[in-house]
């Protein structure tokens, strides 16, 4: 499978579906397709239920499984081994992740180990020949940049799924999994947790409704009416950035480029601007409501429905009219 | 204890957002810089806080020396203000062997280090703002064989070893690892201080120490990047927002309700 184009997920989401695979398949899979290479799957660890499923109907050719005891969890340091060695004895022409929390610390370092190009946020992948371009966003979002990767060696790309539509294709035939051999007798991880995170409850990443509040609420106490129109609505409250800096709100809530990406059926943003960094972790939203008391405010460029006016005079009215 | 705190200047990302919300950011003729001159550059602001939870380290009464080293045209600026916050040594790295990757970045990174005598904890921003890679951590870290831990929040020292919590998707989470080893810093870590007059004052006469990967025993061959950028541009929004407009803050909020609930947005 030498020169293959390699997706590696492991997880699962609702779904059953590892977070983001559909999204990083239809966009290896064109890939595959315009360069005349395989497309492979890999996943580490314990594998998802609909992975063979799913890899049968996103044309992927061959589909790998690393598994070991020391995998669970996926730790760092046991994955990157896994990858790196994975690497050498297939040498893929390129190894494409979903990008998560975890994927911030395996894909760069896969990549100081293969001594590969790195890109992280990716948006698109071109390919001619031996070039690679690969569109990233930048500026959390404010411009794109494309970048040349040249040459030999495996470069390494962590795609962010929710800028990509999934293709969606028709039923094909599940297929085998494949297990690869790699020794990990000699890896310990060298990050101890001595303190899991809690998982309270339903995760923003995973819900239908999310109400976020921003500064335009003014004050601390104000965000009480952002809660109670999620719970009017049966979603979930979520923030900007500055509610969290400023300590209103825990950090699980802040939703952007560097907090939640979520993918929401509706996302209401109510006295929040709508800066790229914002819009990172939301602008996948299926519809966002706007509350906004500028009518100018950036954020009704992503909206499909918005209200120009004040969020506390309009906040009690929606959770009214949301309960009726 | 040997903090090396990395930190890169960018282009002020507010100043940035105001030009994309303003529709008035444009890429110049070369297809790859912004035109804006006037926007300001500052620290990243992730890094600001790397050396903030360098700071803590050493209000705690730990025995520790911070050294800043930041790789860029003229960080001297912010240089100093490493210098007035706190920062027992600053240092510049000048390169003119063109744009550097990520690899790039993190080698001269690392031949300082090594330069310098080592370093028991590195810390850097959870990743730059301008090109929001966060990868030349993870790639010092690999490369001098340390771990790493990502996106904390909180970074105390004990003896030969760091307890971080993390910011991870499903909470906060505590780990330990034994020193040496690279850390990354997150904006949960809080705001981070500001010099006093004095110290500002103080930290005017600080000649940060400029060095060179000639200096560093790097050749130009070492800082080929793997990753080169062809182009830049401005993504472009398609709006089409149904306003909901005319009567009270009540008829408007009826309103959205009803059309939420039409569109199936809302059961
Ligand atoms: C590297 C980096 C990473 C970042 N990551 C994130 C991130 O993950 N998530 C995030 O959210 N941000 C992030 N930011 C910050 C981001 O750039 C913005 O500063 C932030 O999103 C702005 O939050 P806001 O919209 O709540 O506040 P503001 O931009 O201050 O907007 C407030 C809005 O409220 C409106 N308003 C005021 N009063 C009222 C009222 N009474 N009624 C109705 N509307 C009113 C105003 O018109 C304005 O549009 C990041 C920034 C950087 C540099
Ligand atoms: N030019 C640089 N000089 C010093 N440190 C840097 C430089 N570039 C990146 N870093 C460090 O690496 C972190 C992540 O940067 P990046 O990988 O570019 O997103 C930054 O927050 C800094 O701590």
């Amino acid at each position: 499978m030498s020169n293959a184009i390699v997706v590696c997920t492991w997880g699962e989401e609702r779904g059953g579906l590892p977070g983001g695979a559909e999204e990083v398949l239809s966009l290896a899979g064109s890939l595959a397709r315009s360069v005349g290479s395989d497309l492979v799957w890999l996943t580490l660890g314990a594998q998802a239920a609909g992975v063979a499923e799913t890899a049968g109907r996103y044309g992927v050719a061959a589909l790998h499984q690393i598994d070991d005891a020391k995998l669970a969890d996926i730790p760092a340091d046991v994955a990157v081994e896994a990858l790196a060695q994975y690497c050498e004895q297939q040498s893929p022409r390129i190894v494409l992740f979903n990008q998560m929390a975890a994927t911030r610390t395996i894909a760069p370092r896969l990549a100081a180990r293969l001594d590969s190009a790195v890109v992280m946020g990716v948006t698109e992948v071109a390919a001619d020949g031996d070039t690679f371009d690969i569109t990233a966003s930048a500026y959390g979002g404010d411009t794109r940049v494309v970048y040349r990767v040249a040459g030999a060696g495996t470069p390494v790309a962590a795609v962010w799924a929710t800028a990509i539509t999934a293709e969606c294709p028709e039923a094909g035939a599940s297929l085998a999994v494949e297990s690869v051999a790699v020794d990990l007798s000699s890896v310990s991880e060298r990050v101890d947790i001595v303190e899991p995170a809690k998982a309270e409850g339903p995760k923003l990443e995973d819900a239908e409704i999310i109400v976020s509040g921003g500064r335009g609420l003014g004050a601390v106490e104000n965000y009480k009416l952002i809660r109670d129109l999620a719970e009017a609505l049966d979603g979930m409250a979520g923030a900007s950035r500055p509610l969290v800096d400023e300590g209103w709100v825990d950090s699980n809530h802040q939703v952007g480029l560097t907090g939640k990406i979520t993918k929401p059926n509706l996302y209401v943003a109510v006295g929040i601007s709508g800066a790229s960094q914002h819009m990172a972790g939301c602008g996948a939203a299926n519809a966002i409501a706007a509350i906004n008391k500028d009518s100018e405010a950036a954020i009704f460029q992503y909206a499909r429905f918005g209200i120009v006016g004040d969020a506390l005079e309009l906040l009690p009215e929606l959770i009214r009219a949301a309960r009726s | 204890m040997r903090i090396v705190i990395c930190v890169k200047e960018v282009l002020d990302p507010d100043a940035v957002n105001n030009y994309a919300i303003a529709g008035r950011l444009e890429i110049g003729d070369d297809g790859m810089s912004l035109t804006q001159t006037a926007i300001p550059r500052l620290m990243n602001g992730f890094d600001e806080q790397a050396l903030e939870a360098a700071l803590r380290i050493k209000d705690t009464g730990v025995d520790c020396s911070l050294t800043v080293v930041s790789i860029g045209e003229d960080p001297s600026k912010i240089l100093k203000h490493c210098a007035a916050l706190g920062a027992d040594s600053v240092v510049a790295i000048k390169t003119d062997a063109g744009a550097l990757d990520g690899h790039g970045v993190a080698t001269l990174l690392l031949a300082q280090i090594e330069a310098g005598g080592g370093a028991d904890l590195i810390l850097c921003g959870r990743q730059a703002s301008d090109d929001d890679q966060g990868v030349v951590p993870a790639l010092i870290a690999e490369r001098l064989g340390m771990p790493l831990v990502t996106f904390a929040r909180a970074v105390e020292a004990s003896g030969s070893s760091l307890k971080v919590t993390r910011v991870v998707p499903d909470g906060d989470e505590v780990v330990e690892v034994v020193c040496p080893a690279v850390v990354t810093v997150s904006n949960e870590l809080g705001e981070p201080r500001y010099p006093t007059a004095a110290a500002k004052i103080k930290a005017r006469k600080v000649k940060p120490q400029v060095t060179s990967p000639a200096d560093l025993g790097v050749a130009d061959g070492d800082l080929a990047p793997r990753i080169q950028m062809i182009r830049q541009f401005v993504p472009t929004v398609q709006g089409n927002c149904e306003f909901i407009d005319g009567g009270s803050p009540a008829e408007q909020a009826d309103k959205l309700i009803a059309r939420l609930r039409e569109e199936s947005l809302l059961s």
